[in-house]
């Protein structure tokens, strides 16, 4: 099967587009999330002409095909399961057109967010969602997991940034179809972007992009600060969040994860309790105000010491340790379970910022109960937390414990009025708890409504099969 | 020795997390035109074949266009030397003369 | 790409017929040093490893390689005739270029010299400065590495070496940071001679060097630390140093180390590099024979590579 499909595809495409080597495919076929499988061969269109032509011929053999940008997802999103043809963007990565009138870029989908970010600079301008996997995750993976990150206090996810979408489907033809408009305002009927935005892949091949940009700010405030206690913290956010200020950046770190984090990152920084990040973006003539009024802040409800920063480049040393919060969670996966295999598991939920301080303290808790040590981060003026447990792969009964930890959490995070999943994704993780949380908001029937949706897209079922519904 | 340097692999190959941080730093990953011609790919490939097997074409272009210019060190959350696995696992390979 | 065992076999039977890893007559490592009448014994030591002298032989080697590896029939001449060996081991062809064999031969001489000006009188091993077996290591031919590492080292202690200067990256790396893995008993100080001369404070005449930008080698940068010495070393000799996006110990390598195996790929990675270098300036200072020879083999006249030892050395731009 392996050997025809691929013979098949070289054909259609040509010898360098597709790769079978068994040793290089299965590669492919693994993600940081642990779960791993396998592939009949990974091809690499380089244009949305192949994409279509492979889009036809799964169609017309039955394949599973599975689309990837940098395979970095975290909740088995881009794992080839029931196996199928890998089809990878990365050679789709050119950056097609900057527009800094119309503030827009148009993409080829395997663009490094990174690199996207490196050429819009020497135009001043940025592309505002920054996970922390920036340097890798391409604008594909990016637009597909509906991705979000630092700047999301301010500038949200992915379907606040995608205008338009050049699109392929699975079937007889692969066809091709532009979506979406080239201005902000857009009222093309249903919205069919959005719909895309966060589909991971099961609805469509997404080939290209056009992207709002926005221009890089002038100067931003920057006050990092460690507090005793998460009351005191909270208090400190609570008072930022109402103020009227929209801060750009708004970030958390437990105080033993924040210090991992420091000595994994070799920040000179002490680390002297919880950490709280915030950085408001503004033009120079009001940088030392508001510097001064985030230090205040801080101070106020009881920050054990505040560093602050006036321009961007001096920020740098105080976002190390938030930039460590994956290192420091790979060093205590290896801490606890030294010279073994393991997975980071790292969890993805969001709550009502007005919840953010009764999360952090029931995830805590029922970390402890259930014997599992638990390190907490995220990007918290969105309301978007991300847990970490780890569990060696030897271990089964770690690791049922750990999947039960994740349930509970993501009950606990609907309960607050909140999500299973706020930027990373279903995949194939977390399908059971998208059902809870239709559940438990009383409404089933959405999920009937995705798949319904799914069926008109990919009728056969052969795009990215098993994820998310 | 032939088993130490084997168990050294292992293990430090072993503790990828697959962030896949390492890739865009690698010249020869563009280039390359595949995952296997970037410090993911090889430190996994370097994991994966280190029990012996005989190493297909793609692999031997892997494992020996890197460049050993230590990029991929740098940023690895999981701080892998990843210079020293592609190494030595060249070294394991010529030695045991699997291919 | 070419078929890389056939390439480390290559080198493995170059080594072991004569010593150096690509064919090229061993008194090429040591003639340009004989009008300069060194001491041939003590301390300290120029080392040169080699590296320099065989970059026009590899050049050379590199530029027949690379029309086979077009014809994408490099592994089936190879497996068939044992070409490149026959031709090494027969000293036939691998001719290298005049002006490149005396570029080279130019760096070694200044960096004598300007050690020199800077009180440091080194002595110099002529026949046993032998080649360093960097790419035996970075091959993986550990045996074959390590049997030649205690030639080396035996050579030098003979010469009565007790500090040993080193004039490339991937020489400084091997002796101080590899060596002492292999070779037992190992107790040779390395330092570079960028290293030396800032610890010595250059002497110089000239005032102004103009701008020129940098390239970190990554060897230097990243594994062994020398990264502010060139910089402090160009300033003072009145060039102003500019910094290209990625540098320091973040630089970009220049794809030199796989010129022999992947021709094409070497001169992709080299073209990227130097696009990004020369987007600050026309003139880029390497400080390694490999980034030398393989940034400038991409280049056209609108920019300019020199070694940082002929700047400082007085050479005009
Ligand atoms: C250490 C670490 C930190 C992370 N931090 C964050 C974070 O802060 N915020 C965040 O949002 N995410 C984060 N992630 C998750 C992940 O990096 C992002 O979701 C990223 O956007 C995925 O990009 P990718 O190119 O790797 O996509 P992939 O993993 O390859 O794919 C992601 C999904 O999109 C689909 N897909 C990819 N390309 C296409 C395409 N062209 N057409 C159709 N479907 C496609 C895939 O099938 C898959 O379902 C993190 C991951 C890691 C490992
Ligand atoms: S050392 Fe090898 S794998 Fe690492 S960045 Fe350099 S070329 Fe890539
Ligand atoms: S950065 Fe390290 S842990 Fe991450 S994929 Fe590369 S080698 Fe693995």
């Amino acid at each position: 099967m392996a050997r025809r499909v691929s013979e098949d595809l070289i054909r259609l495409l040509s010898r360098d587009k597709v790769i079978d080597d068994p040793d290089i495919v299965r590669l492919y076929a693994r993600e940081p999330s642990g779960i791993s499988s396998e592939a009949l061969a990974v091809v690499f269109p380089e244009n949305v002409r192949d994409v279509s032509k492979i889009a036809s011929y799964a169609y017309k053999n039955n394949v599973p095909v599975y689309p990837q940008g940098s395979t970095t997802d975290l909740v088995g999103g881009a794992v080839p399961e029931p196996s199928g043809i890998i089809v990878s963007f990365e050679r789709m990565n050119k950056i097609v057109n900057v527009n800094i009138l119309d503030s827009t870029v148009d993409v080829e989908v395997g663009v490094r967010l990174g690199d996207l970010n490196v050429e819009l600079a020497k135009h001043g301008y940025m592309f505002p969602i920054d996970p922390a996997s920036v340097n890798i995750a391409t604008v594909g993976g990016a637009i597909n997991s509906g991705a979000g990150g630092l700047r999301g206090a301010k500038y949200g996810t992915m379907r606040d940034w995608v205008l338009r979408l050049t699109i392929v489907l699975p079937d007889e033809t692969g066809t091709i179809m532009n979506v979406g408009c080239r201005t902000t305002k857009c009222r093309q009927g249903y919205d069919l972007v959005r719909l895309i935005v966060g589909s991971e892949g099961t609805l469509a091949l997404v080939a290209e992009a056009t992207l709002k940009i926005a221009p890089l700010p002038e100067t931003m405030a920057t006050a990092l600060a460690f507090f005793p206690t998460l009351e005191n913290l909270f208090e400190a956010y609570r008072e930022i969040k109402s103020s009227g200020v929209q801060p750009l950046i708004m970030e958390f770190m437990d105080h033993e994860t924040a210090k991992l984090a420091g000595e994994a990152s070799k920040s000179p920084i002490n680390v002297e309790g919880h950490m709280l990040l915030v950085s408001v973006d503004c033009n120079f003539e009001a940088v030392e105000r508001i510097e001064s009024w985030l230090r205040g802040v801080m101070e106020k409800n009881g920050a054990v010491k505040v560093y602050t920063s006036k321009t961007i480049e001096g920020a740098e040393p105080l976002f190390t340790i938030r930039r460590s919060l994956f290192p420091a969670q790979v060093a205590i996966a290896s801490e606890l379970y030294p010279g073994r295999k393991k997975i980071v598991f790292m969890d993805d939920i969001a709550v009502p910022p007005s919840k953010i301080l009764e999360a952090v303290k029931v995830i805590k808790s029922v970390s402890e109960e259930k014997g599992l040590k638990v390190s907490i981060g995220g990007h918290i003026g969105d309301g978007n937390l991300h847990p970490s447990v780890a569990f060696p792969l030897d271990d089964d009964t770690i690791k049922k414990k750990v999947l039960e930890w994740e349930f509970e959490i993501s009950k606990i995070a609907v309960e607050l009025g909140g999500t299973v999943s706020a930027e990373h994704g279903i995949g194939l993780r977390k399908k059971e708890f998208l059902r809870m949380e239709m559940e438990k908001l009383g409404s089933v029937k959405a999920l009937e409504i995705m798949k319904g949706v799914k069926k008109i897209f990919d009728p056969k079922g052969i795009l990215n099969p098993g994820k998310v519904v | 020795m032939d088993k130490s340097l084997r168990v050294w692999v292992e293990s430090e190959a072993g503790r990828c997390v697959y962030c896949g941080f390492c890739e865009p730093v690698c010249p020869t990953l563009y280039p390359g035109g595949h995952r296997g011609y970037g410090p993911r790919g090889r430190v996994n490939i370097a994991l994966n074949l280190v029990e012996g097997g005989k190493p297909t074409e793609e692999v031997l272009k892997s494992i020996y266009s890197c460049l050993l210019c230590g990029a991929c060190n740098l940023v690895c959350p999981a701080k892998i030397d990843i210079v020293s696995v592609i190494r030595v696992f060249r070294a394991l390979m010529w030695r045991t003369k699997t291919y | 790409m070419l078929d890389p065992l056939q390439i480390v076999r290559v080198v493995e039977e170059n080594m072991k017929a004569h010593g150096l890893p690509f064919p090229a007559p061993r008194e090429a490592l040591y003639s340009w040093a004989k009008p300069l009448k060194m001491p041939d014994r003590g301390s300290p030591m120029l080392y040169t490893g080699g590296l320099y002298q065989i970059t026009p032989y590899i050049m050379s080697v590199v530029d027949s390689l690379s029309k086979f590896e077009d014809l994408k029939l490099i592994s089936v001449a190879l497996k068939a005739s044992r070409l490149l060996s026959t031709l090494g081991l027969s000293g036939l062809v691998v001719r290298p270029r005049a002006d490149t064999v005396s570029y080279v031969e130019n760096i070694l001489r200044s960096i004598v010299e300007l050690l020199r000006k800077a009180g440091v009188n080194v002595a110099y091993g002529y026949e046993d400065d032998l080649y360093s077996g960097v790419l035996l290591y970075d091959l993986g031919l550990d045996e074959l590495f390590k049997e030649h590492a205690v030639k080396v080292y035996k050579a030098l202690k003979s010469r009565e070496a007790k500090t040993i200067i080193t004039v490339d990256p991937h020489t400084t790396h091997i002796m101080r940071s590899v060596y002492p893995k292999y070779v037992e008993g190992y107790d040779l100080e390395v330092k570079s001679y960028l290293e030396v001369l800032a610890e010595a404070g250059l002497k110089t005449e000239q005032q102004n060097g103009g701008d020129v930008v940098i390239h970190d080698p990554c060897l230097y940068a990243r594994f062994e630390g020398v990264i502010g010495q060139p910089r402090f070393l160009l300033q003072k000799s009145g060039f102003k140093v500019l910094e290209p996006r990625r540098s320091g110990r973040m630089t970009y390598c220049c794809g030199g180390p796989i010129e022999g195996l992947a021709p094409k790929m070497a001169k992709t990675i080299a073209k990227t590099r130097l696009s990004e270098l020369s987007e600050k300036h026309g003139v880029i200072v390497t400080l390694c024979p490999i980034c030398y020879a393989n940034l400038k083999s991409v280049s056209d006249d609108k920019v300019k590579v020199e070694d940082i030892a002929l700047l400082l050395g007085g050479r005009e731009l």
